[in-house]
């Protein structure tokens, strides 16, 4: 909590969910493609990408894990069930997880999920470097490429999403 | 000359400060002392409920400490420090010189102060060792009846844990609601009640007079408002203590535990505490407090380590957060939740098993208190927002009316001010977190491309 990440890692950046939130169109087809690719079922329930949905300003945007620096869900798990693989993806080790929640309390960006038959964390784990959301996505709204830094979109689009409610309630 | 690194403890916050010193510094000599296995307690319920084998709750093995080149004392304590000389004293008579020390010595059970409290058959359950004797003490009965003396927050963890084995389970709290450190009256209230619906038979507002033994080995426990009850075990969960007594006479300043500056430093500059036994800085506030939890055991070791290995790197503090599923009643509590200041949103629905509450200061979220079904998702994803708003100490502005007209909306109001923006640059350590490297049974986990994928026709292309 509280330090600064220098700019780093310019060459060689692992690729990340890039979000272009005004070309979201609400369709929710990346709930549908991830809980099919993570879980094996249509259920977007299942789904570690989340739309959100503001309907009162015709604005959505998908929202999922950053794969940020800090990884606070893979620092809390007590027994090292969260790992990182070359894409540098927080990756939930099934066998491993004991199903604490403490990774689903200490993420500050509300992505880590639990999967209610197994009680265990479910996480974006970007399908191992070819993420579903991204190619399901027919707008375009969810890219996956490098981006400096990761999460860049998330200042924009909080703007936008204050402006717009600002304006109709005023 | 190689930097002597001597660290006192087995829980998270030694294991973290090692691997971190590790990770900085190849050539120091690092010696951890533990009386028992390095273990993360967080994982000790599901071993008492059959779930994992007891070594899934170790955070290190013999093989672990070798590849670290660590030199691990398991089984040893530390009966005294000595500050000047730079040395500190074992069980076994013999003494280590360090350069840099580590306390993180942890907390230790309370006893209960009444008569029968030594007979066979009363115990905490709080170590391995204690976890350990009660599944020796309830191997043999098919359904042991078990009584729990406090319902905090540990405690409850573990009565989880029995609950999903079946057990017949009794509580017995002094206060007039359960988990009292942990959740207000209302919200204790939904607990108590769901609880009661799920077969656990719960007396608050009454304490433990003596404990007997019947000839069967029974132990009969009798109350002060009259009750007796007949169970198999009673444990005893009324509270926990810093473990500091070591410490008399070595000069380093104490309170409720070892004070700390935000390097995790105590008064002399070459000792350094972490995880319970540390009270250290607590974020948006000038106060020093003990926060006896996982995530606050990491951060401190994490710090600690790295400033023992020559680093210089501040912490700002943690926050106090609990989550704990109460038999399938999830609840959560962060920050200032027992605030009892009027600036708050409170939701309550008993019947429908919604509770939420957030104490606002200001236009800043302090603290929250939430209670829900295990299987609302809705609910732990909301937390781990709120959580970012008490991390981030967010100025909600014109959102928190917002908030008070549409609680459920949380995700909005938390993009809105900003707050996913202001985490993403941040890290503990100034630097992105590194995986721990031990992985129990040398697991590790890896995801490869699904084929699934094929099924889609790439949208865009179409």
């Amino acid at each position: 909590m509280g330090q600064t990440v220098s700019k780093q890692r310019k060459i060689g950046m692992p690729k990340s969910l890039k979000i272009v939130p005004d070309k979201c169109t609400g369709c929710m087809q990346c709930e549908l493609a991830c809980s099919w690719v993570q879980t094996g079922t249509f259920a977007p329930s299942k789904s570690v990408i989340r739309v959100n949905v503001f309907d009162e300003e015709a604005s959505y945007a998908p929202y999922t894990c950053l794969q940020c620096d800090e990884a606070w869900c893979m620092t809390a798990c007590p027994v090292n069930a969260i790992g990182t693989d070359q894409n540098g993806a927080k990756l939930v080790s099934e066998e491993l997880c004991i199903g604490c929640h403490l990774c689903t309390l200490a993420c500050p960006f509300g992505t880590v999920f639990t999967l209610p038959k197994t009680d265990k964390a479910s996480k974006c784990n970007l399908c191992g470097g070819d993420p579903a959301c991204a190619v399901a996505c027919p707008t375009s709204a969810i890219v996956y490429e490098e981006s400096t830094p990761a999460g860049d979109w998330f200042g924009p689009w909080s703007e936008k999403v204050n402006k717009n409610y600002v304006a109709a309630n005023s | 000359m190689a930097t002597q690194h001597v660290i006192i403890g087995g829980g998270p916050a030694a294991t973290n400060a090692m691997e971190t010193i590790r990770e900085l510094d190849q050539q120091a000599t690092i010696t951890l002392i533990s009386d028992e296995p390095a273990h993360s307690r967080m994982a000790l319920p599901y071993w008492l409920s059959s779930q994992i084998p007891a070594a899934h709750t170790h955070t290190a093995d013999a093989a672990f400490f070798q590849q670290l080149n660590v030199d691990a004392r398991i089984g040893q304590r530390v009966t005294a420090v000595d500050p000047n000389g730079q040395t500190v004293t074992l069980t076994d008579g013999d003494k280590l010189a360090f350069d840099k020390l580590l306390i993180a010595t942890g907390s230790s059970p309370l006893d209960l102060p009444v008569p029968g409290n030594e007979l066979a058959g009363v115990q905490n359950l709080w170590s391995l060792g204690h976890t350990q004797q009660l599944l020796d003490a309830t191997k043999d009965a098919e359904q042991p009846r078990v009584l729990m003396i406090g319902a905090g927050f540990i405690g409850f963890i573990m009565l989880n844990a029995m609950h999903k084995r079946g057990w017949n389970l009794s509580v017995v709290e002094r206060e007039s609601h359960v988990l009292p450190r942990m959740l207000n009256a209302d919200a204790a209230g939904m607990v108590n009640s769901w609880l009661t619906s799920r077969g656990i038979d719960l007396h608050c507002g009454a304490a433990v007079e003596s404990i007997a033994e019947e000839s069967d080995g029974s132990k009969v426990v009798t109350l002060d408002n009259g009750t007796t009850l007949s169970v198999d075990v009673v444990i005893v969960a009324i509270g926990i203590k810093t473990n500091l007594d070591f410490l008399d006479e070595s000069g380093i300043e104490t309170n409720q535990g070892i004070l700390v500056n935000e390097q995790m430093q105590t008064n002399l500059p070459n000792i350094f505490a972490a995880g319970d036994v540390a009270e250290g800085p607590v974020l948006g506030s000038d106060k020093k407090e003990v926060h006896p939890i996982q995530p606050t055991a990491v951060d401190h070791g994490r710090i600690a380590g790295t400033n023992m290995a020559g680093e210089t790197v501040a912490y700002r503090g943690s926050l106090s957060m609990n989550i704990l599923d109460c038999c399938g009643l999830q609840t959560a509590s962060f920050g200032r939740w027992d605030d009892t200041s009027d600036d708050v949103l409170t939701i309550s629905n008993p019947t429908g098993l919604v509770y939420r509450k957030l104490i606002w200061q200001e236009d800043q979220v302090v603290g929250a208190l939430f209670a829900g079904r295990a299987n609302d998702m809705g609910m732990l994803n909301d937390l781990g927002m709120v959580k970012g708003m008490l991390q981030t100490q967010a100025r909600m502005g014109a959102w928190k009316e917002f908030l008070q007209e549409n609680p459920f909306d949380i995700r909005r109001a938390y993009i809105a001010a900003g707050v996913p923006q202001q985490l993403v640059s941040s890290t503990l350590l100034g630097r992105p977190s590194q995986p721990r490297k031990y992985r129990f049974g040398g697991k590790v986990s890896a995801v490869q491309a699904n084929q699934s994928h094929t099924v889609f026709v790439d949208a865009k292309s179409s």
